[in-house]
């Protein structure tokens, strides 16, 4: 499939543009697309959110299961996350089992929402040692158009916020909203033409170098980090992209938090 | 509970949800959904939700599934696992590849394939919120998606499906109805000539009971036709 040739001349465009300090579709080097985040979208699903950035248009549904614990944690309840890469959502996207780009997608998102501590597992234990909740992340992508990552991380967040318990369907009570306690927020950069750019649209992830992936929650605290792709980085540049991370971070969590 | 043991229709032939016995769901279309696809539509139907895409004609590879003098169909039907009321696990299953083929057989009696000899069309159905007839919805929106795409057909196909509840024959059932339903005949039909692309049927009819849902898919499928050339001229223009 790969057109050896393409990328490169694609390279030399990304990297002409990246030393006038442009880029490909005119945005500033820290610039996001623009942006769209609803929530509550899937009749189906306890909770949803539709997000789209530029032409990347992504679904996340958030359902719930009752689970045994484990039995060395029979208080608490599971979190799982998955991320779909539909071969509807662009031609690159071959048919087929979980891609090793789709299981990287969902656990660097999985990471972000475990690891800040947003959802209390204790929160999910019905019975302990014998029934807790699971909650399921699944992340569906209608169109991808690049930046894949930020999309899911940006629609799981916003519908895990959105989201219902599910008690009376499963008889253990009433409905209730789904206790989420903090906004932990992912922003990618990818370098481009030799510096590393905010949001790469897909043309720039064709033609473009290494991905850092940053997922910070309240007072910037640091929950997970991702480097990506074939590439080298520089301490300075991820100074200069985790600054730019937190100013970005606090924008979206406010968007998050006023949904 | 079986079949009947609910009442899904009051003493004036209104149905649960207000319909009468012939009435179909409201449907909203939108063309263009996938920016990234050379051709999409969307369908609410219902709360059913499908996203439809269509890439190409491109090259057929392996070269082994090219055909010399046509293009081929690559169709799936899938749904999202956030689509149903208990998480669907995500994957093919037995139920999709069945759908996906009998999907891709009633395209391929529309779509002018000889005119790409060599190349492929895929069309890609997404079941993003299902209730009841998301292969009806699939069919539909995936003839939406290759008009969108500007692929060329003898027809457009419309889908519906009409079914038994408490021994009364009424079309386009919804979630609680399918449930208790004792008669399910989804059908493909052209609306022009009044021909037929796709047929499927289980449950239990009488001659005259399979007459009379044959009827309400017929009558069903010209109106969701208008409902379909309106979505189109919305886009492009021109006449109905």
């Amino acid at each position: 499939m790969a057109q050896p040739l393409v990328p490169e001349l694609l390279r030399a465009h990304l990297a002409e543009l990246a030393s006038r300090d442009q880029r490909a579709d005119g945005r500033g080097r820290w610039e996001g697309r623009e942006l769209s985040l609803e929530v509550g979208v899937l009749d189906r699903a306890e909770g949803s959110a539709r997000v789209r950035m530029g032409d990347t248009i992504v679904f996340c549904g958030v359902k719930f299961q009752i689970q045994t614990p484990y039995p060395d944690r029979p208080n608490e309840g599971g979190i799982m996350t998955s991320a779909e890469l539909r071969p509807g959502a662009g031609r690159h996207i071959e048919p087929g089992p979980p891609s090793p780009e789709s299981i990287e997608m969902s656990r660097v998102v999985d990471r972000g929402i475990r690891e800040s501590g947003c959802i209390d597992t204790k929160d999910l234990c019905i019975i302990p040692g014998e029934k807790v909740w699971q909650v399921i992340i699944d992340c569906f992508a209608i169109s991808d158009d690049g930046n894949l990552f930020d999309a899911f991380g940006l629609a799981a967040i916003a519908a895990l916020h959105n989201a219902t318990l599910p008690g009376e369907r499963f008889d253990i009570g009433e409905d209730r909203k789904f206790p989420v306690n903090k906004t932990p927020i992912m922003c990618s950069y990818q370098k481009v033409g030799g510096r590393f750019v905010y949001d790469s649209n897909r043309e720039e992830e064709v033609g473009g170098d290494e991905r850092i992936h940053i997922t910070l929650g309240e007072g910037d605290h640091v929950h997970s980090l991702q480097k990506g792709l074939k590439g080298v980085f520089t301490a300075s540049e991820f100074v200069e992209i985790m600054e730019a991370a937190k100013v970005r971070c606090a924008e979206l969590r406010k968007l998050v938090d006023s949904m | 509970m079986g079949y009947g043991d609910v009442q899904m229709i009051d003493e004036n032939g209104n149905r649960v949800d207000g319909r009468k016995a012939g009435d179909i769901r409201p449907i909203e279309i939108e063309l263009g959904v996938v920016p990234v696809a050379d051709g999409s539509a969307s369908m609410r139907w219902g709360t059913n939700y499908v996203i439809a895409s269509v890439y190409g004609p491109m090259e057929a590879h392996p070269r082994k599934i090219q055909r010399q003098e046509r293009a081929v169909l690559d169709v799936r039907y899938n749904m999202a696992p956030f689509s149903t009321t208990d998480r669907f696990r995500p994957g093919f299953n037995r139920r999709s590849r069945e759908i996906s083929k009998v999907t891709s057989d009633a395209l391929e009696s529309v779509v002018l394939l000889e005119l790409y000899p060599r190349s492929k069309i895929r069309v890609e159905i997404e079941v993003i919120c299902a209730e009841a007839g998301t292969r009806c919805v699939g069919l539909t929106a995936a003839s939406l998606a290759l008009a969108d795409a500007g692929i060329p057909m003898t027809d457009m196909v419309v889908s519906v499906a009409s079914g038994k509840i408490n021994g009364i024959v009424v079309c386009d059932l919804n979630k609680e109805e399918d449930n208790y339903g004792a008669a399910d005949l989804p059908m493909g039909v052209l609306p022009n000539t009044g021909e037929l692309v796709f047929l499927q049927m289980d449950g239990d009819l009488s001659p005259s009971e399979f007459q009379e849902a044959w009827d309400y898919n017929m009558e069903a499928a010209l109106k969701i036709h208008v409902i379909m050339k309106e979505a189109i001229a919305n886009k492009y223009g021109g006449g109905q």
